[in-house]
């Protein structure tokens, strides 16, 4: 996965591990650290439950999965 | 950083790569394909290539989104883009694609309105800001990015966004390996499984090509041991006479997928009959477009889209470089008519493109070298 390098943000094969600040229940969003110490919000229908402090993959403003330990 | 520098651990490298070479048996000569387009740009730009012995070779496969959407749907975007009052937006490597007359890129500087967004979520929010503008998102790539579009749309509708509409150009990737492994001009012997598009499929709707083709696929994920690792159990299988489908990328891939992501995408999409795709022809079932629930957010419903087929140009080899026929290097216009800066054909555009990948990682200068 990218560290938010030079990556290509249009393909289907790239995500950006991200760490998840605060959620936005009513809405599905979520507010995400990504490793380069920018945040940006992150839909989350397809992850949900998360809570602060949850890593999840982010392709394209969505959270695609939960990273496992 | 967790989950990135364990996997990029030199030593570590070193030992993967030790036991691939143990692992090759000598006078056998290994073809394998990378099916996505992230990890082509992973093997060059951390020279993964380097660490393997010389009779396995990488072969780049249809995995880039950019790379294969061919010239007439670029002009369709560009025709939508140039009609009155129209916000375009699209992701920044689509507005460089070549079509017939030009790009995305030189539509803006034209005059047409054509807006680079991170994620369809940025492209509604436009359309919220604009409501006097028709918005249209010109969506592109495989089940990755499929359902952001999908969730962007649902959202668009329960919201009620009247002037956002959607461009559907999705593709899946089932029905483009099925096509490959019909080809009769290419031989491999295993698969480098794509790792994100599997985050939402899952690992099993791969387990046809051990099944009734033969092949060996490893999902894996895309630093370089990981890469080294998928290499490494496909040399195993093929050394211990299994063949099956193993998913080395655990820790993000689930073996059956995204639920709720397939869901999404099964409300908002529907397979289209037929789809084109650059290099590879027209392949069925293989493109989405918008299902009739969502018809009213449907940009080629909405408005005229011309649909105009545009044959590649006569000197781009992107078909055969997709395929894996040849190198990029091979091809007749590679860094000289065709460079990132005046691309040719698609493969030179998206830094995932395999030709792209050659050119900015210095593979061009010692492919040349050596021949």
């Amino acid at each position: 996965m990218s560290e938010c390098g030079d990556h290509c943000i249009t393909c289907s094969d790239e995500g950006v591990a991200m760490e998840v600040e605060r959620v936005d229940v009513r809405r599905g969003l979520a507010l995400c650290l990504a490793p380069d110490g920018s945040k940006s919000t992150v839909e989350i229908a397809l992850v949900e439950p998360v809570a602060p402090g949850d890593r999840v993959l982010v392709h394209a403003g969505v959270a695609l999965t939960e990273l496992s330990a | 950083m967790k989950y990135v520098d364990e996997f990029r651990d030199p030593e570590l490298g070193r030992i993967l790569a030790t036991e691939i070479l143990g692992a090759v048996e000598p006078g056998r000569h290994y073809k394998f394909m990378e099916v996505c387009g992230g990890h082509t740009h992973s093997i060059y730009k951390y020279g993964v290539d380097d660490l393997l012995p010389a009779n396995v070779e990488l072969v780049h496969g249809p995995g880039c989104p950019v790379c294969v959407i061919p010239m007439g749907r670029v002009d369709d975007g560009i025709a939508l883009a140039k009609q009155g009052g129209v916000i375009f937006t699209c992701f920044g490597d689509m507005m460089r694609v070549p079509g017939s007359e030009g790009s995305l890129l030189e539509a803006k500087a034209d005059g047409a309105d054509i807006r680079m967004v991170y994620s369809p979520l940025d492209a509604l929010r436009i359309a919220k800001q604009n409501p006097e503008r028709e918005v249209i998102f010109f969506a592109i790539g495989f089940e990755t990015t499929a359902p952001s579009t999908a969730l962007t749309l649902k959202r668009a509708k329960a919201e009620g966004v009247p002037n956002f509409s959607c461009m559907c150009s999705h593709v899946t990737i089932v029905p483009p390996l099925r096509a490959l492994l019909d080809s009769p001009d290419l031989r491999l012997d295993g698969f480098i499984g794509p790792g994100h598009v599997s985050t939402v499929v899952g690992a099993r709707p791969f387990e046809f090509i051990p099944a009734h083709y033969g092949k060996p696929l490893v999902v894996a994920g895309f630093e370089p041991l990981d890469i080294l690792q998928a290499i490494r159990m496909i040399l195993a299988q093929l050394a211990e006479g299994r063949c099956e489908v193993e998913n080395q990328y655990k820790r993000v891939v689930p073996y059956d997928g995204n639920r709720r992501a397939l869901e999404v995408m099964a409300e908002v999409f529907e397979l289209r009959p037929h789809f084109e795709w650059r290099g590879l022809g027209f392949i069925s079932q293989s493109g989405l477009k918008l299902s009739d629930a969502y018809a009213e957010l449907d940009a080629e419903r909405r408005f005229s889209v011309p649909g105009v087929r545009v044959a590649d140009p006569k000197a781009c080899q992107c078909g055969e470089v997709l395929k894996g026929v040849i190198k990029p290097w091979e091809c007749k216009v590679f860094g000289t008519a065709c460079t990132p800066e005046r691309p040719i054909g698609t493969c030179m555009v998206s830094s995932e493109g395999a030709c792209a990948a050659y050119y900015n990682f210095g593979r061009f200068a010692r492919e040349r070298e050596v021949v």
